[in-house]
């Protein structure tokens, strides 16, 4: 009996201290703030009370600490985002809310820069999707702890090079638009009949809709750099066929990009050195395919040009 | 240990966390790699925007003999008029935003799921202009010059003495004959080659590359670097593909140039 009853004390005290950590992210979440235990565990890490962790290759370990910066942990930042009036600004939502999550955590550990940014999606049954990002907090030893720590897209050794460049990666800007056409004179995609020609009416709403997207992109930037390098291109053109009504067009378009802060006309100190490696196709220097953080699929057809 | 002390201290003081004070010159966007951003400016020119063009084809129909070897000009004609225009309104948009030229551009057809005669075309690439003190290129008539180079290329290209001139490119769509039922009768158990599908794939490469090398001599460029060929075909009958050629025209830049030599290194470390 004693047996049983000590069991069912154990799995109340585990049941209600889980419930415990819910209601913490659950006020966290809402109020825009850390649970009270990352946050300690985030400043362990940061007075170097735990090891660290990261998720740098010992390479890059040697780059960032030979430039005077050290990890301190790994951050993350997740908002997972139910579509209801728009997919399109669902997507946006969704990732600048896991950025400035992902930003809260690497404040709160007194870092100066995310390195190794990946972004990652995951499409759930339904209308909604998660939006997650991974990346390692660093400190630079002889510079205080940054208000809005730098997130950069970037390895730590990319990062690095790019700082000894003069470029500096600040963030993730994201752009976002869709709009919709109506074919109200039918034709629109031309018949069968109508041969070769360009479809200007759907051609020039679907710039617009890119363009659209495109300064969305540099107006989120424009607050944390003077550039964007759009990594990710993601447009779908759809159309809609209603019963004895006109035909309509969707058009919506994503981009994604690391933005960077640099002097335009800065000479770079860098010297650059072409070698030839004289293995025989196994050659390190080749290298492998690349990872790249690509979270969406590309929409070109394969192998088409 | 090098410590901070390569890194420039206005890199410095953005770690600090210290925001941007705004950047009177704009934002530029550009879908370069890190590396490929640092290398462009290592050339000696600077981004100035992602430069896009696009063009919504409706593609016509043409039909074509069963037995013969034969271009459809009309699916020629429309695979290179709509990347035309694509390219051509890349480099409007280059031209508007005064870049010098426009690099890394790459070409993609999509197709429309709700139509099978209707086509994306897509041309991108990043433009970018000349940093001060730096000599300019432009491309045939004072237009900004294009090439499908990445920023890796495109410095070793100008440091190999030689600038971009522009995108350059020739299309054949060719229907492959079918063969004859007694020919394939009379073939079969034996090594044969099959003339006619040889001789289609050359006579249709033939034409792409031609055309090609046509738009370079009107370009007045000494040659063409990374020409590729692609052979695809965009929902038709199975026996209809199309020879896609593509490369970047170039031209010296001077007549005296002296290249580095490459450094040879053996890597130990595999």
């Amino acid at each position: 009996m004693g047996w049983f009853s000590s069991k069912n004390d154990d799995q109340r005290r585990a049941d209600a201290e889980a419930a415990e950590r819910m209601g913490k992210w659950e006020r966290a979440l809402r109020g825009g703030d850390l649970p009270d235990f990352v946050r300690e565990r985030l400043a362990d890490a940061a007075a170097q009370r735990t090891p660290w962790l990261s998720t740098m290759t010992p390479a890059e370990l040697l780059i960032v600490r030979s430039h005077g910066a050290r990890p301190l942990a790994t951050v993350t930042g997740t908002c997972w985002f139910q579509f209801g009036r728009s997919w399109t600004e669902g997507h946006v939502s969704g990732w600048r809310t896991a950025i400035s999550r992902l930003v809260a955590e690497a404040r709160a550990c007194g870092a100066n820069a995310i390195v190794d940014v990946k972004m990652r999606t995951s499409a759930a049954e339904g209308s909604s999707m998660d939006y997650t990002l991974v990346g390692t907090a660093i400190r630079f030893d002889s510079l205080p702890p940054a208000e809005n720590p730098v997130v950069a897209t970037t390895s730590a050794l990319e990062f690095v090079r790019l700082l000894e460049a003069g470029i500096v990666p600040t963030g993730i800007a994201v752009g976002a638009e869709y709009q919709w056409l109506t074919d109200n004179w039918g034709g629109m995609s031309g018949s069968i009949f109508s041969g070769n020609q360009p479809l200007t009416t759907l051609g020039n709403f679907w710039e617009r809709v890119r363009r659209r997207a495109h300064y969305e992109l540099r107006q989120d930037a424009a607050t944390q750099g003077n550039g964007v390098l759009a990594h990710t291109h993601f447009g779908q053109l759809i159309k809609q066929e209603v019963e004895k009504q006109p035909d309509r067009y969707l058009g919506r378009h994503i981009v994604v990009g690391t933005v960077v802060a640099c002097r335009p006309g800065d000479a770079l100190r860098l010297g650059i050195e072409m070698v030839v490696d004289m293995n025989d196709e196994v050659s390190p220097l080749f290298g492998g395919e690349r990872e790249v953080t690509m979270p969406y699929l590309n929409d070109a057809e394969e192998g088409a040009i | 240990m090098t410590g901070t002390a390569n890194i420039p201290a206005h890199a410095l003081e953005r770690l600090k966390g210290l925001r941007g004070q705004g950047h009177p010159g704009g934002i530029f966007t550009s879908d370069f790699s890190v590396n490929e951003f640092l290398l462009v400016r290592k050339a000696g020119f600077e981004p100035v925007g992602l430069c896009v063009g696009s063009c919504i084809y409706h593609v016509g129909i043409q039909y074509s003999s069963w037995s013969k070897n034969q271009e459809m000009t009309v699916l020629s004609q429309a695979m290179y008029h709509a990347r035309e225009l694509a390219m051509a309104r890349m480099r409007e948009e280059a031209a508007d935003m005064g870049a010098d030229g426009v690099v890394g551009v790459r070409l993609t057809v999509k197709r429309q799921e709700w139509d099978s005669n209707v086509l994306e075309f897509v041309a991108i690439g990043t433009g970018v202009v000349h940093a001060s003190g730096q000599p300019t290129y432009k491309g045939p008539k004072g237009r900004p010059f294009t090439s499908d180079l990445s920023g890796q290329d495109f410095w070793v290209l100008l440091q190999a003495g030689y600038r971009p001139l522009e995108l350059v490119m020739g299309s054949c769509v060719y229907h492959v004959a079918h063969r004859g039922l007694f020919k394939t009768l009379g073939a079969i158990g034996q090594n044969v080659e099959l003339t006619n599908f040889s001789q289609a794939l050359y006579d249709a490469r033939e034409i792409a590359m031609e055309r090609m090398q046509h738009e370079a001599t009107e370009a007045g460029a000494e040659g063409v670097v990374g020409v590729e060929l692609h052979e695809g075909n965009h929902n038709w009958q199975p026996h209809i593909i199309e020879f896609f050629s593509v490369g970047t025209a170039v031209t010296p830049i001077s007549a005296e140039h002296t290249i580095p030599d490459p450094q040879l290194v053996l890597s130990v470390n595999s």
